[in-house]
């Protein structure tokens, strides 16, 4: 017990105080909330959207069914990232849920393959909308690893392919309404670069140690 | 102590320790030591390297220190920390304290057949280990509990190096998921 002793003295002398925790779903949700209006302003800022996508939404039920599964699965995702920086707060259960929701999703998107749930059209069409998905979620990363590597992610990897999924599908949600609308360019057009940015996230990860650069590590 | 009166105080003591208060801090850890121990205890018996994995547990829990919700119970924040620090102790066993460096002849400690059921009668105690399967088990025990090589390992148990590598992290995932299934 000796050893131990001495650790408990070193790791209590002169302890500094440190700041209350955040509320972890509160920090989640206005991370959302901010990169969801810097992706919308930037896709608007860049080029028009799709015209009369706004009017689908409300005249064709199943496009609106697609569109809010596709943000929850994306928020439950997020808020699992969040909670997967502080020790205990993500179960495996929560964990599962949102990737369950993600898989329901993009699963819509090969249904719509078969049976589409607006006509497909080229209406629409943006010339860039894989590399826009691609650059406008990277500050949506590094934003979010900058507020989870402050707290004390278990598992830093996990976290980070968690917050980059989230962060990429969010502008590949909202090319759904900015682009031209057909399940095969919706998949290898807006969900897979969003899908791309979870390695990119994981290497991010790798080569980040949160927890050397603790600002409370004696 | 109920373990809800118990719960508070921790959640108490850690809150004071927030606020840079010493005392309550040495307190807790105090405390903790003890619970940290018999966890592990419990669940992997007398094992050499639960005293690293104690030691990992309070630096872990100093660091992580600001991340505790008092809205929040202790319990699971604490455990999930131990759970983690006990797999990420196990992984780099060999990388610490080898069994094996306290004989000077390897090929001595090859012979040795009697280390390894002397491993195993200690494992009675820990039952987490008992659940795996018997391969994996023998990877474990011979690598990360008695201290073998990996290559001292496949010579024994006539595998190859690759097949006892697989086994050792297989049967540390499993760990892992007994763990976190023992907290829920």
């Amino acid at each position: 017990m000796n050893n131990h002793d001495s650790l408990i003295a070193n790791l209590s002398r002169n302890l500094a105080p440190v700041p209350p925790p955040p509320n972890i779903n509160r920090l989640a949700m206005v991370w959302f909330c901010l990169s969801a209006f810097f992706v919308v302003v930037l896709i608007h800022l860049m080029g028009p959207v799709r015209p009369g996508a706004f009017l689908q939404l409300v005249e064709k039920p199943r496009f609106l069914l697609e569109s809010l599964l596709g943000l929850a699965a994306i928020l439950w995702v997020c808020q699992s990232a969040f909670r997967g920086a502080i020790p205990g707060a993500l179960t495996s259960r929560f964990y599962a849920f949102g990737i369950m929701l993600m898989i329901l999703w993009l699963a819509q998107y090969l249904t719509g393959l078969v049976s589409p749930a607006l006509e497909p059209s080229m209406l629409g069409e943006r010339d860039h909308c894989f590399l826009e998905t691609l650059i406008y979620s990277l500050p949506l990363i590094l934003s979010g690893l900058l507020l989870v590597r402050r707290l004390y992610p278990l598992r830093p990897i996990r976290t980070a392919m968690s917050l980059s999924l989230a962060a990429g599908m969010l502008p590949a949600l909202y090319m759904q309404l900015a682009c031209m609308y057909e399940p095969s360019h919706i998949l290898t057009h807006h969900i897979l670069p969003g899908l791309l940015m979870v390695p990119v996230g994981a290497t991010i990860a790798m080569f980040w140690r949160p927890h050397r650069d603790m600002p409370n590590e004696h | 102590m109920t373990r809800g009166s118990d719960e508070q105080r921790w959640s108490r003591l850690m809150v004071s320790a927030q606020a840079g208060n010493e005392s309550d801090y040495r307190l807790l850890l105090t405390e903790l030591t003890a619970v940290i121990y018999n966890f592990l205890r419990s669940r992997f018996g007398d094992q050499h390297f639960i005293e690293d994995c104690v030691q990992e547990s309070l630096i872990a829990i100093h660091q992580a220190r600001h991340t505790y919700d008092p809205q929040r119970n202790f319990r699971p924040w604490l455990f999930a920390i131990v759970r983690h620090k006990a797999i990420d102790t196990l992984s780099n066993q060999n990388r610490r304290k080898k069994v094996v460096d306290n004989y000077h002849d390897e090929l001595h400690v090859l012979s040795q057949a009697g280390r390894q059921s002397e491993a195993e009668s200690e494992l009675s105690q820990g039952d987490i280990l008992v659940s795996l399967s018997p391969q994996h088990r023998e990877a474990l025990i011979l690598t990360k509990f008695i201290g073998y090589s990996i290559a001292e390992a496949s010579e024994k148990l006539c595998i190859s190096e690759s097949a006892v590598k697989v086994r050792i992290h297989r049967a540390i995932h499993k760990l892992q998921l007994l763990l976190e299934a023992d907290e829920q």
